[in-house]
Order: structure tokens, then sequence, then C-alpha cells
């Protein structure tokens, strides 16, 4: 189960990577969401997997009724992208399982690669929607995240990601010129 | 989760909310107060829930809500240009505190150092993660609000709880921090002096005063606590303050070379008897009790200080009215601050 999570939380990082379209991107995010939802949840945080999906699903829902509706899934030019999520995974998944110890290996992997990923969306994507997106997706995973280790962080960082992920969806687009 | 807030951090939010009232109280004639005042004061509130939050996760979540809500605000740059720094800090932050929770080899504790000094730096927007600035942008909306207003408690937060989350890299981490202090006091001193732009100078001005503060945070004995406690105060009770008054006559092309740009000047390259003076003091005697070939390199590097200070001083031009009354309670301020210093230090707990 938190196997399947984690994989499912790189995929939505990797479709945000990948993806132009609002359509695309609302996809990724909802993805990623559930992904983390589902680790909180199998580690006993119930409240908080279920806040974090729900974060997911307003920034999803919003993105997909605002705005242009296209998907732009890989559009032309995007190898280097989706080779950057295949690296990705492979540089997380040997983080997570043999330079680091101790169990959660699932929500290591799923949050060294959504941060990776996400990091690199901001440094690549020039329009406003990627990067609000990359940002939610951070939010996300900074909270799931937050279950690593003995740290005892309650629900706080959960509620909190989530609220940041659905208000990144809603903030005003304003861009130099109108756009 | 218990709230508390460290006396160095609430030093500095006090600091940060005297900064705001002399900015909108001797506000310059064309600026719109209302929007400084509103601004101003929600940053102050995202400052303070920095400081009281109970662990860096939400210290992160919190700086990543902050740049959302400041890359929304009007400004000349694209959204992504201004999201992109501060969110990218934000995942830098969370790769090292990432890092610093991982079981497995030591080596872990020292990835995660580089991962929290990096997320500070492009917090920060200091080298090297530079802050795209354009010299026309309202300062609310501008790179210079994180460098400026949200830094000094943001770089006191993430510096001194990641220092106890990673004890076994502390040494690394502190050589990190001295290793970019040093860079931004070069650069940042040099392109101030150098650089065609005058908002442009003052911008590198507050890269090389944050040079002093990594520096001084860097090394780890109290000497070097305190200079970072009255250089950050510095800058958001000095430097701050004066650069915004320097934006009209900046626009206007005025310079002037009256007594008043020249106690600017003394003030901004931190001479005797202004509070730079005393910080300057203190991080001297703190590298020496380390190593004191580094305080020989930081006293060359305080010499920088002095060509660009004089150039930002007569950007000042002749203030009049309500700004003449802020310069002068700025540099009065300054001065007790550098003749007595102690109060600050005792508020900081130091």
């Amino acid at each position: 189960m938190t196997i399947a999570a984690a994989i499912v939380a790189w995929a939505g990082a990797a479709v945000i990577t990948l993806a132009d379209g609002r359509r695309g991107l609302a996809v990724g995010i909802a993805v990623v969401a559930i992904g983390f939802g589902a680790l909180a949840i199998a580690n006993g945080g119930w409240l908080g997997g279920v806040a974090l999906i729900a974060g997911g699903t307003v920034s999803a829902i919003q993105l997909a009724r605002t705005g242009s509706k296209d998907w732009g899934l890989m559009p032309p030019g995007s190898t280097p992208r989706m080779i950057l999520a295949v690296v990705a995974a492979i540089l997380s998944l040997w983080v997570a399982a043999s330079v680091t110890t101790g169990p959660g290996a699932p929500l290591r992997f799923a949050s060294v690669a959504v941060l990776g990923l996400m990091a690199a969306r901001l440094l690549q994507a020039q329009a406003a929607s990627p990067v609000l997106t990359a940002a939610a997706a951070l939010a996300i995973a900074l909270a799931g995240a937050s279950g690593i280790g003995d740290t005892g962080p309650g629900l706080a960082p959960y509620v909190l990601g989530a609220l940041v992920a659905a208000g990144a969806s809603f903030l005003p687009i304003r861009e130099p010129g109108g756009a | 989760m218990p709230l508390s807030i460290s006396p160095m951090s609430a030093t500095l939010l006090l600091a940060a909310a005297l900064s705001l009232a002399f900015v909108v109280v001797f506000a310059p004639q064309r600026a719109r107060r209302p929007s400084l005042l509103v601004w101003g004061l929600g940053g102050l509130v995202g400052m303070a829930a920095i400081a009281v939050a109970p662990n860096l996760d939400l210290v992160i979540l919190l700086t990543l809500a902050i740049a959302l809500l400041h890359a929304a605000l009007a400004g000349r740059r694209a959204l992504a240009a201004r999201l992109r720094a501060p969110a990218l800090a934000v995942a830098l932050l969370g790769v090292g505190l990432l890092f610093a929770r991982f079981d497995g080899p030591p080596m872990l504790e020292r990835f995660a150092a580089v991962g929290l000094v990096a997320g500070l730096a492009a917090a920060l927007g200091v080298l090297p993660y530079i802050h795209e600035f354009d010299h026309e942008e309202l300062t609310t909306a501008s790179p210079v609000a994180w460098i400026a207003f949200l830094g000094p408690i943001l770089g006191v937060v993430v510096i001194t709880r990641g220092r106890e989350l990673i004890p076994g890299a502390a040494a690394a981490f502190g050589a990190m921090l001295i290793g970019l202090g040093l860079l931004n006091i070069l650069w940042g001193s040099i392109a101030s002096w150098l650089t065609e732009k005058g908002t442009s100078a003052w911008h590198y001005s507050f890269m090389a005063d944050w040079g002093l503060v990594l520096c001084a945070f860097g090394i780890q004995v109290a000497d070097g606590q305190a200079a970072a406690v009255l250089t950050l105060s510095g800058i958001l009770l000095s430097r701050l303050p004066l650069y915004l008054w320097s934006r009209q006559p900046l626009r206007e092309s005025v310079q002037t070379d009256r007594p008043i740009n020249l106690l600017a000047a003394a003030m901004l390259a931190g001479a005797a008897p202004f509070a730079g003076f005393a910080a300057r003091i203190l991080l001297l005697r703190g590298a020496t009790q380390i190593y004191w070939p580094l305080a020989l390199v930081i006293a060359i590097g305080l010499l920088l200080w002095l060509p660009p200070s004089l150039r930002l001083g007569r950007t000042l031009g002749v203030p009049r009215g309500r700004q003449a009354v802020g310069a002068g309670v700025t540099l009065a301020l300054s001065v007790a601050i550098g003749l007595y210093p102690q109060p600050i230090l005792s508020l900081a707990g130091l």
C-alpha cells in the first residue's frame, strides 16, 4: 500500500513536470495529493491524510475550471523533462532505500522525488500556472514529509500544507502588461 | 505543541515593527502610506508566525505561504520570476530538513547543512541566488522585502533551529555560513560601488550587510551572535528606511554632498559611533577567538564598505519635512545603539 502510494506521488510530480496545460497540471496536483494523503493515512494520520487530499482536490478543481481548457502534456521539446522525471525517481529510490536506513522508505522516496522534481519545475517554468502548481505540490510534499522521523508533528503541518496548496490556486495572476 | 519565541527573534521582531513605524510615519511624499502599512503589517504577522512556529516544518510552510502572497502583489516582474527564488528556497530548506531527519551515515547531516544554507541564501536573495531585481518596482513587491524586512527573522529562525537539528555537522554548517558570508561581503560591496543604477547599488549593499551577518552567525561564539543581532538591527532600523527615502531622489537623479549625506554614509559604512561600528568590533573580536586570519580577511572586507557607502549617502538628496525628521531619528538611534548596545543585546538574550 505505502509503496504504491509513494509511486503515485512521484507519478503526480512527473505529470506536473511534463504538463504545461491547466488540465494536465490539475491531474498532477490531484495525484500528488492522493499519494501523500494515502501515505499519511497508512502511517496512522487519518485527519492529516484527508486534509492533504482535500487541499489537492480544491487546487485541482480550481485549476481545471479556470483559464484555458488544455492538457499540454509532453509538448514538443519535453524529452529533457521526461528524462529528469525518470532520473529523479532513480536517485530518490537510491537515497530512500540504500543511503538511508530505518522504516518509512516509501515516504522518504516520495518526499525526495517530489521536492526535487518541483524544485526543477520552479526553475524551468516561465508561466504562472506551472509555478503555482509546483508551489502547491511543494506544500503537500513538505506537509507529508513532516511524518518522517520521530518528530510527532501533529495535525498542524498537514492542515497548513493543505491550506497553502488550495490557496495557491486562488491567487490572482497579475502579470506585467495585463497578461 | 508549545508556542514560544526566542529572545533573538523577539528583538528582531521589535526592530522590524519599529522599522515599519519609521517607514510609514516618515514616508516619502509620493509613497502610498496605506499600502505600505497594510503590506508591512502583513509581513510582520508572517514574521511573528515564523518566530513562534514550534518546528521547522511549519516555518518552511509559512515561508511558502508568505512567498505566494508576496508574489501575488502587483509588480513589474512576471509572477514566475517573483515566486521562483522564494519557492526554490522552500524546496531547498525542505530537502535540508529531510536529510537532517533521515537515519543513516553522518554524511547525511552535512547534506542537510548544504540544503539549509542554500535554502536560506535563496530565500534572502544573496549569492548564489540573487533575486531578479527591477529598479522601478515598488519596494513592497520587490526582492528588498525579502532581504531587508522578512529576511532577518527567517534567517535567525533557520540558523538557530538548523544548528539544533544537525549537531554533528555544526562545524560544517558554520564554515558554509562564513564562506557564503565572505563571498557576499566581497560581491555586495564591490557591486554596490560599481553598478550603474542607484537602486541596484542599494540592493547590493543589503547583500554585503547580509555577508557580515552570515559570517557572524558562522562564528559560533557569543560575540559573533551579538554582531549578527546588531547588524540585523542596523538593516531594519537604518538601511531599510534610508533606502526608501532615497527612492525619490534616485528617480529625480538628485545627488548631494551635504553634511547629512556624509553622516548617512558614515552610518552605512559602519563608522564610529554608529551601531555598525559596534557590530564590526564584536565580529572581529569573535573571529579572532576562532581563527585570527579570518579576522584579517573580514577586516580587509570591511574596508570595501567605504566607497559604496559614500555613493549611497549621496543618493539620499537633501531630506526635507518629515523625511528630514526621519533621517535625524534614524541617525540618532544608530548612534545610541552604537554607544550603548547592551539594551538590545540583553533583550536578545546575549
